[in-house]
């Protein structure tokens, strides 16, 4: 690497890594370019010592398919003559050039068949003496379908199998039995509370955009409560920090007020967009709680920094207050300051829960049937593993 | 009402005071308490110490203005590891505001302590919306997802950028983050590509992250501030985190405090009660 | 047809999504597709964003004209709004688009301060202005935090004393000040803390939540993706 021109061919050759077959010849063009302009130093000595071959980085590589790869040799005889490198075992896409300074390389661009292993052996020699260096590559095979990620191909199939299965025993009558979950029967609570009191209800799905299912879970929440809130006519308060929740939400809010045909009581502006910028928008919604008092405030989606800022502030508003995020990070500060909290995958069942359709309880079902499957499989991996028997075991959950 | 029971109603205000004081008063009266590092700090340190001298490395401002004060530290002590090694950075924020341009600001101000060059030892890519995409595409080309660097610089201009392609030609990713992103830069860079990456996340978002050093996902972990100060010891530099270590030992006692107050209030109220 | 036509549209939009997964993108396009979705997504957020702006304006600008309770900070909001947008979107150069009518009136030297690169009126109000406040807000948690432990850390039962004293030890060792009292009971205390604590329960619990809420968030997808869920868009 101390000789410029090899410098400038190296980084030349580096730049075409991993790159396709025009790259390639590229490359190769390159380490021939270079062979023309490095011949200048010439034998002069007696031959008493065998060349040495140093291969610059490591000796066992491993390659995609499609990629390209460089391997680059040194070598030096103290006797003063050039040595003379080649290659042997070389395989298809694969070509050894000699710079005939002591220095060349290797370009090897495997096609979409080549996966396998190779050993290649690089020499230099100078005529009468050798030395030698093996060079270990392994080609991964990239296929049209990954079945690497089989492992969660069959799982997809069973959670989905027993979400469907219970749905349609859901459908044919089924009773399926669901446990209370505090949380979400006390959302009705709230929002009972907040029409006695004639003030108004907060509701938040959230702070991620419409990307996070968390932000779903919240919108559908949003559905069932503005139902109520249509109903018993009590005010409602939607701030949002993404503009496309903007109009997610009032169109839920919206179709909640015209299917319980209070239509007439619905206000664009129960929807709003506050700010984009995370503490701009908590800010807002710290404002509103302490001008406006809410009786309820109802955060549901995901939250971040902001959440013990929302749910200190609504406490010190008097507002009953309930949370539901599937973040564990902020679930303690939501345990802290509000009344009721919904955990994890609760946030998720909430829609479902509150829908009292059988139907939607039926994913509920399915879901649990899974967890229980999973729960048996981390007895199992963990028995394994204790024993120290569970590689192959482990080894199925590995999804690259 | 008694004491206990006023104690129990106490404005709230009294306890902002308070903490307004502890946070303060180590400004004036400065305490020295050894950093113990955990293990792993030390990790995430040491992998990034294993490295070759003048490997290339991802740092990225995964943070909003404020946190700054958890993570910025974090970043400029990282940022004094890999120039003293002499390694190529490449910056990049999955933050709209205020992540790419810290990420300019802090990034430059280290370099020349270090007399390095931009466009040579470090590149800052900036940012580009929604980071699940642009973390799937740095895998196949960081060009094609950013074609210019946070000034508008082609990236074929910048000669460090000729030898740094893709994951590929990186060696380790150090996220610094406040937010979400650290998970998508474990469930797709590392878990779907193989890459390296340590973290280091405010104090809020550390006790999640355990699980994923403890399934060798994540290669170490620096929490909060005092992650922060672990890292600066480990470099030997005192930085502002080792600075704040006071500030912030004071408030935790000021809260363990409130915790036994609130306590003793809650039971001896109680007991007058009968209860 | 209201209903019908979105539940198809975020059928097919989770479907390539989950299959591009299973392809890989050197070799198929199906593979690519999942890239080609997440673009879709920012594109129509882009455009989102006018909404946003119009609910901003017209909720604060009828406060405004209404003169309703605190309606000059109503208005602040407004201003503020266009005091950063517009600098930043006006042409940097003549170079730019629009760049040449704009500077046949304007001085070519205040091209500085458009744009949002440094020194322009963006980048400052964004340093100066907003990057404080985002700051203090973010500080006030520290506040907030002591507020909340005073009130809610409450020994009112066997699992909410446990609480309490595993977050009153957590706190002594996350400090220099506080770990080095614990050191005076044993010099290994706090290396059991990280083993015992850290690594153990808060994994231990950690995981169970991560996997409970994967799996509530796989099941939501797939009652969305099939059509079972449709409050979310107002339906059901």
């Amino acid at each position: 690497m101390t000789d410029p021109l090899f410098y400038v061919f190296y980084s030349v050759t580096h730049y075409s890594l991993n790159s396709s077959g025009k790259t390639f010849l590229l490359a190769l063009g390159f380490c021939l370019y270079f062979s023309f302009f490095s011949f200048a130093q010439s034998p002069d000595s007696l031959n008493q010592h065998p060349p040495i071959l140093t291969l610059i980085g490591d000796d066992t590589l491993d390659i995609d398919e499609g990629d390209t790869l460089i391997i680059a040799v040194s070598s030096i005889d103290l006797d003063g003559t050039i040595p003379l490198l080649t290659a042997e075992n070389l395989m298809d896409s694969a070509a050894f050039i000699d710079s005939l300074n002591g220095q060349g390389c290797l370009v090897f661009a495997p096609g979409f068949e080549q996966e396998g292993n190779y050993e290649i052996l690089l020499i230099a020699s100078d005529g009468v003496t050798a030395d030698s260096v093996t060079v270990a590559i392994t080609v991964n095979d990239i296929t049209v379908f990954r079945t690497s990620r089989i492992a969660v191909l069959v799982f997809m199939l069973i959670f989905s199998g027993a979400v469907l299965l219970y749905t349609n025993w859901a459908k044919k009558g089924k009773t399926l039995f669901v446990r209370r979950i505090p949380g979400i029967d006390a959302v009705e609570e709230a929002v009972g509370r907040a029409t006695e009191m004639g003030k108004p209800v907060l509701f938040i799905p959230g702070i991620s955009d419409i990307d996070d299912i968390e932000t779903i879970a919240g919108l559908a929440i949003l559905g069932r409560v503005a139902r109520i809130t249509a109903q018993y006519d009590t005010p409602l308060y939607v701030p949002v920090r993404y503009p496309m929740i903007l109009a997610a939400g009032q169109e839920v809010v919206e179709q909640a007020y015209l299917e319980v045909g209070r239509h007439d009581a619905y206000d664009k502006d129960t929807v709003r967009y506050v700010a984009g910028e995370q503490f701009a928008f908590t800010a807002t919604v710290n404002g509103m709680m302490m001008r406006d008092k809410p009786a309820a405030n109802i955060y549901m989606g995901a939250f971040f920094a902001e959440s013990l800022l929302l749910a200190e502030t609504g406490n010190a508003a008097g507002s009953i207050q309930i949370a539901g995020t599937a973040r564990p990070e902020q679930l303690p500060f939501f345990i802290a300051a509000c009344d009721y909290t919904l955990m994890g995958e609760e946030l998720y069942a909430a829609s479902s829960y509150l829908s009292h359709e059988p139907l939607l309880l039926g994913g509920l079902k399915g879901q649990d049937f899974v967890k229980v499957i999973l729960v048996a499989v981390i007895i199992l991996g963990v028995i394994l593993m204790s024993f120290d028997i569970g590689g192959w075991f482990k080894h199925l959950f590995v999804v690259p | 009402m008694g004491f206990w029971e006023n104690i129990q109603h106490i404005d709230r205000r009294w306890i902002y005071l308070l903490v307004a004081i502890a946070v303060f008063f180590p400004m004036i009266v400065v305490m020295h308490f050894p950093i113990e590092i955990t293990p792993e700090a030390r990790q995430l340190y040491e992998a990034i110490d294993a490295l070759p001298n003048g490997s290339v490395v991802m740092l990225t401002f995964d943070y909003y203005p404020s946190a700054m004060a958890e993570t910025q530290p974090m970043s400029i002590a990282a940022l004094r590891h890999m120039f003293s090694k002499d390694m190529k950075v490449l910056t990049l924020s999955n933050i709209p505001l205020g992540g790419p341009s810290i990420a300019e600001r802090v990034t430059r101000e280290i370099a020349l302590e270090y007399d390095k060059v931009y466009g040579i030892d470090f590149v800052n890519l900036g940012y580009k919306a929604n980071y699940v995409a642009v973390m799937h595409g740095l895998a196949s080309s960081i060009e094609s997802i950013f074609p210019s660097d946070y000034s508008g610089t082609p990236l074929r201009d910048l000669p460090m950028m000729k030898h740094v392609k893709n994951y590929r030609d990186i060696e380790f990713i150090f996220v610094v983050a406040d937010n979400a992103t650290v998970d998508y830069w474990i469930s797709i860079v590392n878990a779907q590509y193989g890459k390296p990456v340590g973290s280091g996340v405010t104090a809020v978002v550390a006790p999640k992250m355990y699980s994923f050093v403890d399934a060798g996902q994540m290669t170490g972990l620096l929490g909060g501030m005092k992650g922060a100060a672990e890292y600066e010891r480990m470099v030997d530099i005192s930085g502002s985190a080792i600075r704040g270590m006071d500030a912030q030992s004071l408030v935790h006692l000021l809260v363990i405090f409130f915790v036994i107050v609130g306590n003793l209030g809650f039971f001896m109220s109680r007991g007058k009660d009968g209860r | 047809m209201r209903t019908t036509v979105p539940v198809i549209v975020a059928f097919l939009s989770g479907f390539v999504m989950v299959v591009s997964f299973f392809f890989n993108p050197d070799r198929t396009f199906i593979g690519r597709a999942q890239d080609v979705v997440l673009q879709w997504v920012t594109i129509v957020s882009g455009f989102t964003l006018v909404l946003g702006v119009f609910s901003i304006v017209r909720v604060n600008g009828r406060a405004v004209v209404r003169r309703t309770e605190d309606w000059p900070f109503k208005l602040a909001t407004v201003i503020s709004v266009f005091a950063m947008a517009i600098p930043a979107m006006l042409p940097v150069s003549t170079t730019s688009v629009g760049g040449k009518i704009f500077y046949s009136i304007l001085p070519q030297s205040w091209g500085s301060w458009f744009g949002t690169g440094t020194g322009s009126i963006y980048d400052w109000l964004f340093n100066f202005v907003d990057s404080p406040m985002m700051e203090t807000m973010f500080a006030m948690l520290a506040f907030y935090i002591a507020s909340a432990a005073y009130r809610a850390f409450r020994a009112r039962s066997a699992d909410a004393t446990l609480l309490l004293l595993t977050a009153v030890i957590v706190m002594l060792w996350r400090v220099p000040m506080g770990e080095a009292f614990l050191r005076l009971f044993g010099d290994s205390i706090p290396d059991y803390l990280n083993t015992f604590i850290m690594n153990g329960f808060n994994v231990a619990v950690q995981r169970g939540i991560i996997i409970g809420a994967a799996l509530g968030a796989a099941s939501m997808s797939l009652r969305v993706m099939l059509g079972i869920e449709r409050t979310y868009m107002g339906k059901g």
